[in-house]
């Protein structure tokens, strides 16, 4: 039995909605920073998954694991190499600079930031630093969203060392690890003082920011967390439009039900940007109007009596399509967002007993996917499954090309993904 | 003292509308932003990092220290190499500096607390009468410097590029059927405070001229604030 047919059904739609609120992030080719100007746009050579650590599993410990994903490679769909960070601190969510020289990646449980070398040897990455400070220089826990900025990392965290709630904020870091600044979630004029994740529109210079819930309810056992009705009442609700420059916040828009991933279309021109709210399967775009910026619901994921749950979702380059995991069923859904004003749901295709992150190449051909949400949310039992899984997409059909199976290479659950490749190889000397 | 949003910003729009190319680097007029930026002086602009030092070469060839030109003024100093035709690289800087330096030079209150420093990371191809080719006309005149510099080789290089975060690599270009190894890099400019922090850094994302002149007026007001 599943730890979700335990709770009945109450508890399952509750599960949905706090597993839904931890489970993303900017995750591939089509939804980095636009400050990364390095961007794949031809065949990825690696794709690096930051994994939880399982006690009794391998070593126990977070690390971040390589996975060989070119076809014409002898190890394709083979796992290269892992590096272990030597904790286990619910390891989550990673990001590029803006360089693509190193990754950074934190756990949800601990305010430390581990950064990696991937440019010195793309196959091979380095673990080269802690950052420790985060907890004294901000007050802010679980950092959960990395977003590089111009020789700046900007860290969006989901929780607070005082009361372990989900009033947080964002802590900005210079690339070589120094901190900079912190910037708290608005608390006032319908802000709710919560965060998730956050995205960048240069051109526009706006920050949009969205908002979970805090560490009192994401570390607890989920069976707690949906008999707890004063937990439950604990999870975001708001949307942030923030001036980028000044880093002020400017509107804050009401969006039930904890909105999650932001993805800004990448299209050049368009200046509009889609979520989905967690906890109501529901799509909303963020939209200037006549110059204001409004929050608007534009469709529905699945059916939400059903619990379909959305977690990651990634915007195809042209803006034109957007894919969405929905955790409790399994599946990978296809949106036509040719009418941003009104997404319609292509295509489905169940593609494990739980799935989390989706990523695509710049191309839109390779999809790739994991399947963890968080240690103690993820499904029991056989259900537990803890893969990467590649699949190649023609516009019509998800067909899988590869697996790595993360329990049975004993490395833990597979959550957050980046693609490397060969060719971002770190700087030579010029001579 | 200076008016939030006041006459350097006209003056800035008066030469966004004139600047005329005459450079290798210039090209077609820069386009106007699409926001309406924070008024200078309602935000402010944290340090980052230290601006590193090191040796560099002038125009003359003489070895000196570039914290030489990163103290004491509010400085704007871009990493170019004068071989770059990258639209949203060296170029892009080369027309927004042209176009920062004659709007602060139109200005009083700015006028003689600012100056660019344009600095090569190709010391191989920019030696100083390189350099002195590609300064052009922005060598004569005017009441802002404007120095460009370059390094006598990547030994003296590397650790400015290495400190202020400036990446730089070689790409193999086979384009052309011939392999031809290229320079590239991810292009930043960078705003030095008078005690040599950097408090800004631009990309090609943003890096424009109304949002450079804001900033330095921006931390004007902050040192006579003090």
């Amino acid at each position: 039995m599943t730890q979700y047919r335990a709770i009945g059904m109450l508890g399952v739609w509750l599960a949905v909605i706090g597993a839904l609120l931890v489970g993303t992030a900017a995750a591939d080719e089509t939804c980095n920073s636009p400050y990364i100007a390095k961007l794949i746009k031809g065949q990825e050579d690696y794709v690096y998954v930051w994994t939880l650590g399982v006690e009794g599993l391998g070593d126990g410990f977070d690390k971040l694991v390589t996975v060989d994903v070119n076809p014409k490679s002898k190890s394709y769909g083979k796992v290269l190499g892992a590096v272990s960070v030597g904790t286990r601190g619910e390891a989550h969510h990673m990001g590029l600079t803006d360089d693509r020289r190193f990754i950074w990646a934190g756990g949800l449980a601990e305010p430390k930031i581990h950064v990696f070398d991937i440019g010195s040897d793309p196959a091979k990455p380095k673990l080269v630093q802690t950052i420790t400070d985060m907890a004294d220089k901000s007050g802010y826990l679980g950092p959960h969203t990395y977003y590089a900025l111009p020789g700046r990392m900007l860290v969006q965290a989901l929780s607070n060392t005082k009361d372990k709630g989900g009033v947080t904020g964002m802590a900005l870091y210079s690339n070589k690890g120094e901190f900079i600044a912190a910037y708290p979630m608005p608390t006032d004029n319908g802000g709710d003082g919560y965060g998730y994740d956050l995205a960048v529109n240069p051109k526009k210079n706006v920050l949009l920011t969205s908002s979970f819930t805090g560490y009192i309810n994401y570390m607890r056992p989920l069976g707690e967390v949906v008999k707890d009705a004063e937990a439950m009442k604990k999870f975001g609700n708001t949307m942030v439009a923030w001036d980028l420059k000044a880093m002020k916040p400017r509107k804050v828009f009401a969006v039930p039900g904890a909105p999650l991933e932001i993805r800004w279309s990448p299209k050049a021109g368009d200046n509009w940007a889609i979520t989905a709210a967690a906890l109501t399967s529901k799509l909303w775009l963020i939209k200037q109007d006549k110059g204001e910026w409004q929050a608007k619901e534009v469709g529905t994921i699945g059916d939400p009596a059903k619990i379909p749950l959305p977690v990651d979702i990634s915007i195809t380059r042209d803006g034109k399509g957007l894919w969405v995991n929905t955790f409790m069923d399994g599946t990978t859904r296809y949106f036509d967002l040719s009418k941003p004003e009104a997404p319609k749901e292509t295509y489905t295709k169940v593609t494990g007993k739980q799935v989390n992150m989706i990523s695509q190449s710049w191309d839109g051909k390779r999809v790739y996917i994991t399947s963890s949400l968080l240690a103690n949310w993820d499904k029991g039992g056989a259900d537990n499954e803890q893969f990467l899984r590649g699949f190649t997409w023609n516009g019509k059909e998800l067909t899988q090309v590869f697996e790595v199976d993360f329990n049975q290479e004993k490395l833990g659950r597979a959550h957050h993904m980046k693609l490397g490749s060969k060719s971002l190889r770190g700087a030579p000397t010029p001579r | 003292m200076i008016r939030r949003g006041g006459a350097p910003a006209l003056v800035l729009l008066t030469w966004l509308a004139c600047a005329l190319p005459t450079a290798a680097h210039d090209a077609e007029p820069l386009p106007a932003l699409d926001f309406e930026p924070p008024a200078p002086g309602t935000y402010t602009l944290h340090r980052i990092m230290a601006a590193p030092d090191g040796q560099v070469l002038g125009l003359d060839g003489r070895p000196q220290r570039l914290a030489r030109f990163t103290r004491e003024r509010i400085t704007l100093l871009g990493f170019i190499y004068t071989t770059c035709v990258d639209p949203d690289g060296c170029p892009l800087a080369y027309r927004v500096f042209d176009t920062v330096r004659d709007a602060v030079a139109a200005a009083p209150a700015l006028r003689d607390r600012v100056r660019l420093v344009t600095l090569s990371f190709d010391p191989a191809r920019d030696t100083p009468a390189a350099m002195r080719r590609y300064a052009g006309s922005r060598l004569r005149g005017g009441d802002v410097p404007w120095l460009f510099l370059t390094t006598p080789s990547a030994r003296e290089l590397m650790p400015l590029v290495e400190g202020f975060g400036q990446d730089v690599r070689y790409e193999v270009d086979r384009s052309s059927g011939a392999v031809r190894r290229e320079l590239a890099h991810v292009l930043k400019v960078f705003l030095v405070d008078r005690a040599g922090f950097v408090r800004e850094i631009y990309s090609s994302t943003f890096l424009h001229p109304q949002t450079v002149l804001n900033d330095i007026e921006t931390l004007v007001l902050e040192e006579r604030a003090r």
